[in-house]
């Protein structure tokens, strides 16, 4: 075997399926681009705002006791010191979404302080109608407005609300029965916004009113309310860390094993489109005078773990870059890091033997479907199993199956990446039991593509394949 | 090659094959379809194993260890639709142990030989089949291989990129370089080979120099056109020593016995009546063919497999026209 020509089929394989349009962007440039992209989003998002409502809102107020309270709350001033305050939070959360670097923070900074120059709330003119108005009136008033102009006009004339607030809303008339409420009459297709806006302020000024009502310090309550609580800490070997919750438990695991999963999943599929199209468009006759069989599906097998390779690099990092925002970097170990890449270079041998072999033995992809059967069935089992090796990292179940190639791969690094890890001899052990099942797997794939690359016609079923190998 | 066996499952494609090609020597393989041409070639190139005998290739034990000293045109054409012409040459010329300097001035320079200079950055599904043929043919000779072998170079190819092709191969062997090529189309072995090989049911069955052929197959048979046309048939058959008579083409195929003259032969037929033309037949590789497959036996196995053979050559001349 030449490892002159091994490497140029290798080279030729990745060029033609990582330098593509098509990898780059789907596969690299399109979650790399979301993750980045995020910031703008949010200040897409925020910018594509509805225009404001403006309009009057009446409020029956039946106790005569709430209405200043809320002619306060949804005074202007008010209104647009609480949008600004909510805008300040998102600003805060835009900039930390991803690291960044000074300037750039700095500048997300700025362009969402000129969004929020040019915010628009709702403009309302608070009208407080006496406790003897007939409501029927105004709700007559409303649906005339409607039938002539159909939504808000766009002046304070326009009636968008009316509030009717029952008479015990903020004082019992007798003990035993409970608190009156309020009802809001909107006009249609209000803004979520404006309608929240209205039904906080009213509910807000009810409560508030309670509060004074009942002698009661609404600081106070706020106060006792509020229970401040540190980070919690597990007490390990090691010394105090930080506990880890439920779900991170739990993401670290899962996200390990279908990184692994696609990874060599994609290697494998691309491998097998390749092989099938070298088949199909007889060019494998050409490549084989100037290589051998083995040259041949050494370099193509190499030349798609680069593929692979370059996926997981990518992944990985980004996942990387979002446990250090996180400042969560200490959930996962540099050692998981590395078994990841060590257990990719194991699972996607195996996948990229059991592709090999396909791709060779058919004549075009449509055949491949039958034979691919199994294989995809072979990739669902690890999900199959998530949930009893997430529970019992250490179970006979977990231990047992993280031995049997071919899915031994992603059944171990779930172990390893959760929060009660295997013992170290385990991880040699498996990674030696994958080794040499790499080896026969391998092996057995040669000898199929051997004799199936130039075999066409009648597409192969298992029987046939077994007796090829036998052959060989 | 000595004793060289191949088989696929119960059928055997090619038994006990012989055969010694020197240096420098322009041979055809010729054979009708699934005689085995392919598959002998196949194994040439180490593409195949023979279960038995054995080969050597420019003197090493398999062409395994010489790949990049031979240059191989296979039958299937096979080329990367989606690669533009010059990294598919430049692909191929690396594969086959080229340094990349200098590799891209030789692809334009072959490009330019087979009238192809313009399609260097397209890419190769935007070529026509003839088009691509030829690219596959510069992919098999870009390295400078000492042997060349071509497996039906000529199918599917106009006449002119035909004549081309022929020019090309002729030129290579001028420069001493070993030519092998193989084709059902036997007139185009006779125009290009001096040497044939003839493989038939997977036997070799004719390995001698064209020259040779001819002398050796020369044949009994005269084409006689009488004045009256081939109804004449029967007068014909009745002059002394002829044993058949066949219409071909519009005149009369005549095959004397053994052991007659041809000369006293011809002065007997013009002697019994009027005629256009008396001549000697001048064997064709068909007919050599025709007579080693049947057995020098004339009759209707031998009509069958001449109208088979014709059936194949207009086949392949409508392809070429």
């Amino acid at each position: 075997m030449k490892l002159s020509k091994v490497s140029r089929v290798a080279g030729r394989e990745f060029a033609s399926t990582a330098m593509t349009k098509g990898f780059i962007i789907g596969a690299l440039v399109m979650p790399a681009a979301i993750g980045a992209l995020m910031p703008l989003i949010i200040l897409l998002t925020m910018k594509a705002q509805p225009p404001a409502d403006t309009g009057t809102v009446y409020i029956l107020d039946r106790s005569a006791d709430v209405s200043p309270t809320i002619e306060n709350r949804l005074s202007p001033e008010n209104v647009e010191a609480r949008w600004k305050e909510r805008f300040g939070n998102v600003k805060e959360i835009a900039q930390n979404a991803i690291p960044l670097g000074e300037d750039q923070k700095k500048q997300i900074g700025d362009r969402i302080d000129k969004a929020s120059d040019s915010i628009r709330y709702p403009e309302l003119r608070v009208i407080p109608a006496g406790p003897d108005t007939d409501i029927e009136e105004l709700k007559a008033e409303m649906q005339e407005q409607v039938a002539a102009y159909g939504k808000a006009t766009g002046d304070l004339e326009s009636i968008l609300a009316i509030v009717d607030i029952d008479a015990d809303a903020s004082q019992k008339v007798n003990e035993e029965e409970g608190y009156g409420g309020f009802q809001v009459f909107l006009r249609p297709k209000l803004n979520e916004e404006t309608i929240g806006e209205i039904k906080d302020s009213v509910r807000w000024s009810i409560r508030e009113r309670r509060y004074v009502n009942a002698g009661i310090n609404r600081d106070q309550v706020g106060e006792i309310h509020e229970i401040s609580e540190r980070a919690s800490q597990e007490i390990t070997e090691e010394g105090e860390k930080k506990a880890s919750s439920a779900i991170t438990t739990f993401i670290i695991p899962m996200a390990s094993m279908i990184l692994l999963l696609i990874a060599s999943m994609t290697g494998g599929q691309y491998l097998l489109t390749t092989t099938v199209e070298e088949k199909s468009n007889r060019v494998v006759e050409v490549i084989l005078s100037a290589c051998s069989p083995m040259e041949l599906m050494t370099g193509k097998i190499l030349g798609q773990m680069f593929v692979g390779l370059s996926l997981l690099v990518v992944y990985s990092w980004l996942g990387i870059f979002a446990l250090i925002f996180m400042e969560r970097f200490d959930l996962i170990e540099w050692s998981t890091i590395v078994l990841i890449f060590v257990f990719f270079i194991l699972a996607y041998f195996m996948f990229a033997s059991l592709m090999a072999a396909i791709g060779s033995a058919v004549n075009e992809m449509r055949e491949a479907q039958s034979l691919m059967t199994p294989v995809i069935l072979l990739m669902m089992v690890p999900y199959f199993f998530f949930m009893p090796v997430i529970r019992a990292p250490n179970s006979m179940l977990s231990t047992v199956t993280s031995f049997i190639p071919p899915i031994s791969p992603f059944i171990m690094i779930m172990r390893v990446a959760s929060n009660d890890p295997p013992p170290v001899w385990q991880t040699g052990l498996v990674i030696l039991v994958n080794a040499i099942a790499v080896v026969i797997f391998l092996w057995l794939a040669a000898k199929v593509f051997r004799v199936g690359l130039l075999m066409f016609g009648k597409p192969p079923n298992v029987r046939t394949l077994i007796k090829w190998i036998r052959m060989a | 090659m000595q004793g060289v066996r191949k088989t696929f499952g119960p059928k055997v494609a090619v038994e006990g094959i012989d055969l010694s090609i020197p240096e420098g020597a322009i041979y055809g393989f010729i054979g009708p379809n699934g005689a085995g041409k392919t598959t002998t070639i196949r194994m040439i190139m180490s593409i195949l194993f023979p279960d038995r005998g054995e080969l050597s290739v420019l003197g090493k034990k398999s062409a395994v260890e010489s790949k990049d000293r031979i240059g191989y045109l296979p039958e299937e054409r096979g080329i990367y639709k989606k690669m533009k012409v010059g990294s598919f040459l430049m692909h191929m010329g690396r594969l086959k142990g080229l340094d990349r300097s200098g590799l891209k001035p030789r692809v334009m320079e072959w490009l330019d030989r087979v009238d192809l200079a313009e399609v260097y950055k397209k890419k190769c599904e935007e070529l026509s089949k003839g088009m691509q043929q030829k690219v596959q043919f510069v992919a098999s000779v870009l390295h400078d291989p000492d042997l060349i072998i071509l497996d039906e170079p000529f199918s599917g190819l106009d006449p002119v990129n035909m004549r081309l092709l022929r020019s090309l191969i002729d030129e290579e062997h001028g420069r001493g370089k070993t030519v092998i090529f193989s084709t059902h189309v036997m007139h185009q072995a006779e125009q290009n080979c001096d040497h044939i090989v003839m493989i038939h049911q997977g036997k070799k069955v004719l390995d001698d120099t064209l020259d040779d052929i001819r002398k050796r197959f020369d044949p009994r048979a005269l084409h006689v056109d009488p004045i009256g046309g081939i109804d004449q048939a029967d007068a014909v058959r009745r002059v002394e020593g002829v044993a058949h008579v066949t219409p071909i083409e519009g005149v009369l195929e005549v095959v004397m016995r053994e052991g007659i003259d041809p000369q006293l032969a011809m002065r007997s037929l013009l002697e019994s009546m009027p005629m256009n033309r008396v001549e000697i037949k001048r064997p064709t590789l068909e007919d050599v063919f025709i007579e080693i497959v049947t057995g020098g036996k004339r009759g209707e196995d031998a009509e069958q497999l001449r109208a088979e053979l014709l059936a194949d050559n207009q086949d392949a001349e409508e392809v070429e026209a």
